[in-house]
């Protein structure tokens, strides 16, 4: 009785294993093809249309925002440390005015830990900021 | 092999060279293209295995070198190739180095005494399966040596347990092939295949009146190979690579060959005992029923033969690799009581009810 029930269990498991010849594999060829994101995928950090509140500083978990101010107490700029960013999103969500979005790019990976360091002007177009960040 | 022996000495008296030379080249070359074919066979085996089993797991093996990743395994034998025979510290050096040595010559014997088609076994005694069932057992014996010179307990323990293996695995085989024996009335590997004839083709293959005898045999070929579920002596898990833990470079690729074509061999083995060698399923070659009767007939029936017998072994691989991909490893004892206590029993009743089959008047 008791090997009746194990060659049963063996059987069945050997079925199972044999269904999986004929499904799709799952492993995707990472460089060339890539698989699709959501669209509420966190990725690189942009900024468009500043203000200069300061929230985003305030609310960010791991201390990875900072900006340099001027004499006057006016912010200057803005730096997103990408080292300590954990892409929660909570800058996105807390921004008064929507200026910070992410987007999909997440191939972050460099050999200067400065390259990291995303560096944006208030009172600026976003592609100047972009192109400086590059 | 009559055949082709008279036709190459008729063909070497053409140029006047001496008989005594052809005597000699005669079984020196098929076992050179034994030798080729199986480096061949081997890196097929391996990508078909990776491939295989990354399917099994629905991943994609091996598919970065060359189309579809069908250079993997001579990438890896090159890389194999250039690493350093490294000899660790206390090892006993000669019988470290002859073990791998060892390991592969009962490999190579083995596979020529498998009738490949009807003209075509290269060594041809009266007494084949005897002989192939102690070739079979003799890798076991340079693994353990190749565990015991190693100096590390790992490998000792693997060693170990491989023998253990195969001393309670060696029994339920004999018995079944005795059963085999008795259903031929031969014990020559020729004598077999062709008992296994019949006009309706797979009706006569013996895995029907030895069912019980196919699975019993199959599991302790599964135990002699060290294939999963019974891969104890490699391990990875436990003993981190068993036997062959200390080895490195071309002295692991031996091992590693070995294995894969010992593989080959036994996978062979089975077909021919059980599943007809080198006949056709269907009783009739098709080269004869496509192209009648006439002289490139008779010659393309051998590559057939050998068609048939390779299909079928690569059947039984397929269904080798499935089982690895499913079941987990069994512990050491549960391994010895189940051969012990299940297989041998069984494989003596299938021995008695062969008998009544043969000579009780049941077929």
């Amino acid at each position: 009785m008791k090997f009746i029930k194990a060659a049963i269990n063996i059987s069945d498991g050997l079925l199972t294993v044999f269904k999986h010849l004929f499904r799709k594999p799952v492993t995707l060829e990472y460089p060339e093809k890539r698989r699709e994101l959501n669209n509420n995928f966190r990725g690189k950090l942009t900024v468009d249309g500043c203000i200069g509140c300061g929230v985003c500083k305030r609310v960010c978990p791991s201390g990875a925002i900072s900006y340099e101010k001027n004499l006057n107490g006016k912010v200057l700029s803005y730096t997103f440390d990408l080292n300590k960013c954990i892409f929660c999103g909570n800058c996105k969500y807390y921004c008064p005015c929507g200026a910070i979005s992410m987007t999909k790019e997440y191939e972050l990976a460099s050999a200067n830990k400065k390259d990291l360091k995303l560096k944006y002007n208030i009172g600026v177009p976003e592609e100047e900021n972009i192109k400086e960040n590059k | 092999m009559n055949l082709l022996y008279f036709m190459y000495m008729e063909y070497l008296a053409k140029y006047n060279i001496p008989k005594l030379f052809g005597d000699i080249t005669f079984y020196i070359i098929p076992f050179c293209i034994i030798a080729l074919a199986l480096l061949i066979i081997v890196l097929i085996l391996v990508l078909a295995e990776r491939k295989l089993l990354g399917y099994f797991t629905q991943r994609k093996g091996p598919n970065r070198v060359g189309y579809w990743g069908i250079l993997q395994t001579l990438a890896d034998a090159i890389k194999l190739l250039c690493k350093e025979n490294i000899t660790p510290k206390g090892v006993d050096r000669f019988l470290f180095n002859l073990a791998p040595v060892l390991v592969f010559v009962p490999t190579f014997a083995a596979l020529g005494i498998i009738p490949y088609c009807a003209e075509f076994t290269f060594v041809n005694t009266s007494t084949n399966v005897i002989l192939y069932l102690i070739l079979a057992a003799f890798p076991i014996l340079s693994i353990f040596l190749g565990g015991w010179a190693s100096n590390n307990k790992y490998s000792l323990m693997g060693a170990m347990r491989s023998i253990a293996q195969v001393i309670s695995y060696e029994l339920p085989v004999t018995f079944v092939l005795l059963s085999i024996v008795v259903l031929s009335s031969s014990t020559n590997l020729t004598g077999i295949t062709l008992a296994q004839y019949s006009r309706a083709g797979f009706a006569g293959w013996f895995i029907f009146p030895c069912i019980i005898g196919f699975v019993v045999m199959f599991v302790s070929i599964l135990a002699e190979l060290n294939r999963c579920p019974f891969d104890l002596p490699e391990a990875e898990s436990e003993l981190i690579c068993g036997y062959n833990t200390e080895y490195s470079g071309m002295r692991f690729a031996i091992f590693y060959l070995s294995e894969y074509a010992m593989l080959f061999a036994n996978s062979m083995f089975l077909a021919i005992l059980f599943l007809g060698g080198y006949l056709s399923p269907f009783g009739g070659y098709i080269s004869h029923i496509l192209l009648g009767d006439s002289y490139l007939a008779s010659i393309l029936v051998y590559f057939e033969q050998v068609f048939w017998l390779f299909l079928k072994s690569a059947l039984l691989i397929f269904i080798i690799i499935w089982i690895r991909a499913t079941l987990p490893r069994l512990a050491s004892f549960d391994l010895l009581k189940f051969s012990w206590s299940i297989l041998l029993p069984v494989s003596i009743v299938n021995l008695l009810l062969v008998v009544l089959i043969k000579f009780g008047g049941l077929l």
